[in-house]
C-alpha cells in the first residue's frame, strides 16, 4: 500500500507541471462600425523579436483574400496550412468575436504579442490594426485598434 | 523491491507520455517557417458566408486598385485565380474540421472555440 501510494505520489508531482504548461485565454475582438460588408481579421502572435511565431485564429475562409491581410501574408507567404482547423466565417460591422482557447504560459511576459490585421471589401485594408503585448498584467484591460478594430481585450 | 521498481517505473512512464506531448508543442514547434508548397492541403467547401455578406467579395485597396475579376463563389475549396497565371487557390480547412496546426501556440494542442456576438 506504501508503495503504490509512493508511487501515486511521484506521479503526481512529475504531471502536474506539464498541466500547468496552458491557461484557458478568453480573446475579445470588438469591431467598430465601419459600416462595409464582413471583415477578414488574422489574429497572430510575434515573439520578442518581432518575428511571426503562429496563428490564433482566421476569420474569413476565403484565401484569394487573404493577401489583404498584408502583414500576416508577408509572414507566412499566404501558406493556409497555418490556418487549418482554426479558420471560420468573416466577422461584421459593429460585431464582436470571442476566441477561447488553451494559450501557452510561456507566450505570457516573454516579448509575445498578439497581432489583428483587417481587411473590409471596397475599404482600404488594415494591416497590424491592433497590436496587443501578451502580459499577465494586461489581461483584463482593453486596447484601441487603429481603423476597424474598436478594442482588444485578452481576460485569463 | 522489484514490485517497487516495477511499479515506479510505469508510473514515470505514464508521466512522460502525458507531459511531452504538451512540452513538445510548446517547445519543439518554435517558430513556423514560410512557405508556399500547397501540396496536401485538405480541401473542403468553403463556408465563409455564414450571416455575413461575402458574396461577390472584391476587396479593393484605395492604395494599390487590385481588382479581383472574378467574384464568384467557389464552394468546393478550390478558386482560380486568374489574375496569378491560372494557380489554383485552396482555401483552408474550417475549425473543427481538422487538428490546429502544431504551433506551439495553443497550450492543450485542442483548438480555440469562436463565438460571434
Amino acid at each position: 500500500m506504501k508503495t503504490i501510494l509512493a508511487a501515486l505520489a511521484l506521479t503526481t508531482a512529475l504531471t502536474l507541471p506539464c498541466v500547468a504548461l496552458a491557461r484557458p485565454v478568453t480573446l475579445t475582438t470588438t469591431l467598430k462600425d465601419f459600416g462595409g460588408g464582413g471583415a477578414y481579421l488574422a489574429i497572430y502572435v510575434t515573439d520578442a523579436k518581432g518575428a511571426y511565431a503562429g496563428t490564433l485564429w482566421m476569420a474569413g475562409g476565403k484565401a484569394r483574400y487573404y493577401e489583404h491581410l498584408a502583414d500576416w501574408y508577408r509572414a507566412t507567404g499566404g501558406n493556409t496550412a497555418e490556418i487549418n482547423g482554426i479558420t471560420g466565417a468573416s466577422v461584421g460591422s459593429g460585431r464582436t468575436l470571442e476566441i477561447s482557447l488553451d494559450l501557452a504560459d510561456a507566450l505570457f511576459d516573454a516579448g509575445y504579442t498578439v497581432h489583428v490585421d483587417a481587411a473590409v471589401e471596397d475599404m482600404r485594408d488594415s494591416p497590424n490594426d491592433i497590436a496587443v503585448p501578451l502580459t499577465t498584467a494586461g489581461a483584463g484591460k482593453s486596447f484601441p485598434g487603429r481603423r476597424y478594430v474598436a478594442s482588444l481585450a485578452y481576460g485569463l | 523491491m522489484k514490485k517497487t521498481f516495477a511499479i515506479l517505473l510505469a508510473s514515470t512512464a505514464l508521466a512522460f507520455g502525458a507531459g511531452i506531448p504538451a512540452w513538445s508543442a510548446m517547445h519543439g514547434a518554435g517558430l513556423s517557417t514560410v512557405g508556399t508548397d500547397r501540396d496536401g492541403l485538405v480541401r473542403l467547401a468553403d463556408d465563409d458566408d455564414h450571416g455575413d455578406d461575402d458574396r461577390g467579395r472584391s476587396v479593393r485597396n484605395g492604395d494599390d486598385g487590385d481588382h479581383h475579376g472574378d467574384d464568384d463563389d467557389d464552394d468546393d475549396g478550390r478558386e482560380d485565380d486568374h489574375g496569378n497565371g491560372g494557380s489554383v487557390i485552396v482555401n483552408p480547412a474550417p475549425a473543427e474540421a481538422v487538428a490546429p496546426p502544431a504551433n506551439g501556440l495553443f497550450g492543450s494542442g485542442a483548438g480555440p472555440t469562436v463565438k460571434v456576438n
